[in-house]
């Protein structure tokens, strides 16, 4: 620009800034300040918030002297002494080492658990091989609690698998519901599928050549799938392995319900410290350091998969020959229906109780009746409509802040904010939900105990599984496309309403339902932070859980678990993406 | 109102140097050409003018207004896609009234904003108005796409969706077409008719029109004048028989058709004041191109040389002889590689049905006629 040519020379880039400021640079500030507002400020309060032990409000700050200075008088106290606890001989500190410890076995069983079937669905012709895999995506259809609810009816004191194996003459029971080993149990057999996919995708990009290689040299075949097939899909196994241990150790489902009183786990610790004691320096100490661990562990799965191009796994890699020994095949279709049988069992467990009258210490129910649905529908008829409309509310949120990101990184190539977006993933749900209280706790954004705060909670956590889904379908639009919108008289921001939009939409939908469902089974964040009057199904069913009415909560939980069914076929439906 | 001039336009991007200082001055009702090779910049400086890039510095006016600041949407440039980029999810109809609809929600009462929207976001909503209507119509039947209004434009095939792209750049009467290389998707065929209808709406219309192209025999058909660019530079403007009889530059003449380039100096000049160059000892060559400098390309097109046969009047000057090496029937020419010292001549004559073509390993004599023979 030529100043020489404009009479208020001086002005003319204050001019500049003013007319280039249009609808979409204030789109992409509500996003930037959106982010700040809920993702890197309560984040960052809680870091304080860990070393002054009491609560720093940031936001006061800035609007009142007085909350200023005394958090500058808080700050200047902070100190570490807060963090001690962590160190031997602590509470945390033993907290953490049973959350590690949970972590680090359910990743290891995991793996050992998946090999063979992932070597199954990679590479041999195991029959049924379709049906199967739909059938593994199940176990992440269903939120953990509801599966620990169905250990319980299992593996509790009057469970009847216990009954049976008393009637077997056993003593005592085979494995106690409340006990770390069956946390253990129920992370493995429902997070397996985490990782059996990406071990799949190890398995089908192990170099061919190499393995035919060493059959040419004479090497059994056993031989060659020990010493050359396996270590070449290790990484791909190792990145496995990292995802499921930062799914195990931020899960909350689980040890909420099956922790018994002398076990400590992080989050069920977290839990205690915010809900029941509001001690803020532990609760914010304990989100630390989930944070911190889940971002190293995060961190080290994208370091290893990011050397590892998947970019070619499109369809069958050339000349794969597929074991079809009817010795292998088979015994690989008995080892995958079994492993599968445990959360069917659960599921049916569940099923069958919801149906019960009264389950005692008998193998089945007294009798069977559909009481319980009528009371689910009758009594709870509020909690389906809050469940809905919370998971519509964060269903909104996301969709509209999805669709702008995505736009800002692949048109504007805005890394800052793809890296912002992506931070959720490495917030366990209870650390938000504690970050959150603790930041709107106070004016002059005082949200806590209010659904909208829920709303955005929920929204933020479920961001990057909405940008991941649009992101994909922004990237395929062509930016001439919208250039001739603009061409034609749009501005940028018409532009992308009437023709990005539209063109997303099929992204979107997926995205949407998706968050959606991932809602309405989420347990965490509502546990810690829904509101009485908009209590959601999943907050119903633990409650009904605590309180002992088992029944109902079998009944409202079959509901969820029907419901996230419908939608997530839906979802498939729309992506028309399957996973194998 | 449609007259577009371009000012020492500079674009930088952070390594390269795309546009070295353009210079246009486009007249109102002009057909423009720019002309270059991949790279060359024509397509930066036609989004320049579109307001799809920010120059770096220099000045683009339109009419006699600078629209540097001028956002994209507000400068009232048709453009025609190279990809055509039209809308997948509206049907024809809505591909051509998109401009309309957009202008009507930028006007009017709320409420008929509201409706404008509820169209532009999905056709159940709103019936156009009679106007927009009326002006698509007329629109598509400018192209001679009236029967296909109704279709989705993936239906189309590539020369229809290009005239649904014309339509659409056409119906909100642009002051400046700009057109990114619009052709290149079409066969061959195909090509020569759009050619031809581009051409014709633009003499009907009188419309200021920019054609990016790479592609000579498309610019020199269809433009009043032709801008040929290369690394960010114009090397030469001038219309279409200035390009081809007297290019400024080697790389022009080669640009715009094939031709035969030497090497020459200047040695004398003969008594009407023509210089003589010396190509090698033997072939001297009388030109009629006056320069000052002493070491020149000598340019030949292939069709001004003409090869004597026996009975034709015997020239005095530029006669030489050359051996046939190739002989090519071309349909309505004829082309011949010669070899003359050293040097190849390719020589292309119109092809006469009573006369005998010349074989491989004859000799013949060529008369290069001064006029013919350019200096650069």
């Amino acid at each position: 620009m030529s100043n020489e040519n404009k009479p208020k020379g001086q002005n003319s880039k204050l001019g500049d800034w003013f007319r280039t400021f249009d609808s979409l640079k204030i789109m992409k500030w509500s996003v930037y300040l959106f982010f700040f507002l809920f993702l890197v400020l309560p984040l960052f309060s809680v870091f304080l918030v860990s070393f002054t032990g009491q609560p720093v409000n940031i936001l006061g700050s800035l609007v009142n002297p007085d909350i200023m200075a005394t958090n500058i008088e808080r700050l200047s106290n902070a100190s570490l002494e807060h963090y001690q606890s962590l160190l031997g001989g602590g509470t945390y500190f033993y907290a953490l080492r049973n959350s590690l410890g949970l972590a680090i076995s359910v990743s290891i069983l995991v793996i050992l658990l998946c090999l063979p079937l992932a070597y199954a669905f990679a590479r041999t012709t195991m029959p049924f091989k379709k049906t199967l895999a739909a059938l593994c995506t199940i176990p992440l259809i269903v939120p953990t609690f509801i599966s620990a609810a169905g250990f319980i009816i299992m593996f509790g004191r009057t469970g009847w698998v216990n009954t049976i194996y008393q009637s077997l003459g056993f003593d005592g029971l085979l494995i106690n519901a409340y006990s770390m080993t069956s946390i253990v149990l129920i992370q493995v057999f429902f997070f397996f599928p985490f990782a059996l996919w990406p071990m799949v995708a190890a398995f089908k990009i192990a170099d061919m050549s190499l393995e035919e290689a060493s059959n040419n040299m004479g090497s059994k075949n056993w031989t060659t799938m020990f010493f050359v097939t396996f270590p070449l899909a290790i990484p791909g196994i190792i990145s496995a392995a990292l995802l499921i241990f930062t799914v195990s150790f931020s899960d909350f489902g689980t040890p909420i319900i099956l922790a018994p009183d002398g076990l400590n786990l992080i989050v069920v610790e977290a839990y205690r410290e915010i809900s029941g004691f509001f001690n803020w320096a532990g609760a914010s100490i304990l989100t630390i350091v989930m944070v911190a661990v889940a971002a190293i562990f995060f961190w080290l799965q994208r370091y290893i998969t990011k050397n590892k191009d998947y970019g070619t796994l499109s369809g069958k890699p050339k000349g794969m020959r597929l074991n079809d020994s009817k010795w292998v095949t088979r015994s690989l279709l008995v080892y995958t229906c079994l492993i599968l049988l445990i959360p069917m069992f659960v599921l049916l467990s569940v099923l069958v109780q919801s149906f019960a009258t009264t389950w005692g210490a008998d193998f089945l129910p007294r009798g069977f009746t559909i009481a319980h649905y009528a009371t689910v529908f009758t009594r709870s008829g509020d909690n389906i409509m809050n469940s809905l409309l919370l998971a519509g509310g964060a269903l909104l949120i996301s969709m509209i802040v999805a669709t702008l990101v995505s736009y800002f990184v692949v048109r504007e190539k805005t890394s800052k904010l793809d890296f912002m977006s992506s931070i959720p993933l490495i917030v366990p749900g209870i650390a938000l939900g504690i970050a959150y209280i603790q930041t709107f706790n106070t004016a002059p954004l005082q949200l806590t105990g209010t659904a909208f705060l829920l709303i955005v909670a929920y929204a933020i956590r479920r961001m990057p599984y909405m940008i991941r889904s649009t992101m994909g379908t922004m990237m395929a639009i062509k930016s001439d496309i919208e250039e001739a919108a603009v061409n034609l008289g749009a501005s940028k921001l018409v532009a992308i309403i009437t023709v990005v939009g539209p063109l997303m939409l099929p992204g979107i939908a997926a995205g949407s339902i998706l968050v959606f469902v991932t809602v309405i089974k989420e347990t965490s964040i509502t546990v810690l932070m829904a509101p009485a009057d908009w209590a959601p199904m999943s907050l119903m069913v633990f409650q009904n859980l605590l309180r002992g009415e088992v029944y109902t909560a079998s009944a409202m939980a079959m509901l969820i678990i029907v419901l996230v069914i419908i939608l997530q076929t839906l979802a498939n439906k729309i992506t028309k993406n399957s996973l194998y | 109102m449609g007259s577009v001039k371009v000012q020492n336009l500079v674009k930088k991007y952070d390594k390269a140097t795309a546009l070295k200082g353009v210079d246009l001055d486009i007249k109102e009702g002009e057909f423009y050409a720019l002309l270059g090779p991949s790279g060359c910049g024509k397509t930066t400086t036609m989004r320049c003018i579109a307001g799809f890039e920010k120059p770096t510095s220099g000045e683009i006016l339109i009419g006699d207004k600078v629209v540097n600041n001028v956002p994209a949407n507000r400068r009232n440039c048709g453009m025609v896609f190279q990809s055509y980029a039209l809308f997948p999810h509206y049907n024809v109809f809505e591909n051509v009234a998109y401009s309309l609809n957009i202008r009507d929600l930028y006007s009017g009462s709320m409420g008929q904003r509201a409706k404008t929207f509820a169209r532009l976001m999905s056709r159940r909503l709103s019936k156009p108005t009679k106007e927009i209507q009326r002006k698509v119509h007329d629109a598509l039947e400018y192209v001679e796409l009236g029967h296909l209004a109704e279709r989705g434009v993936n239906e189309l095939s590539g020369g229809q969706q290009q005239r649904v792209a014309l339509a659409r750049a056409l119906v909100m009467e642009p002051s400046v077409l700009l057109m990114d290389e619009p052709l290149s998707n079409l066969d061959k065929k195909l090509r020569n008719t759009m050619r031809t209808t581009i051409r014709r709406i633009q003499q009907d219309l009188k419309i200021t029109t920019i054609f990016v192209t790479h592609d000579q025999e498309e610019a020199m058909s269809m433009a009043d004048h032709v801008a040929v660019m290369r690394d960010g530079e114009i090397v030469q403007m001038a219309t279409p028989t200035e390009l081809y009889s007297s290019p400024k530059d080697p790389f022009v003449a080669d640009f715009v058709g094939s031709s035969n380039i030497y090497e020459g100096q200047v040695m004398e000049t003969n008594a009407q004041g023509n210089p003589i160059v010396k190509i090698t000892d033997n072939i001297h060559l009388v030109s009629d191109t006056r320069t000052d400098k002493k070491d020149v390309k000598v340019l030949v097109r292939p069709e001004g040389i003409e090869i004597l046969r026996k009975g034709s009047t015997v020239k005095s000057e530029n006669v030489v002889e050359a051996k046939v090496k190739i002989s090519t029937y071309l349909g309505p020419t004829i082309r011949y590689d010669l070899e003359l010292e050293g040097m190849d001549v390719m020589v292309e004559e119109e092809f006469q049905p009573n006369t005998t073509l010349y074989a491989e390993g004859d000799t013949v004599s060529v008369h290069l006629p001064m006029e013919r023979v350019v200096l650069i």
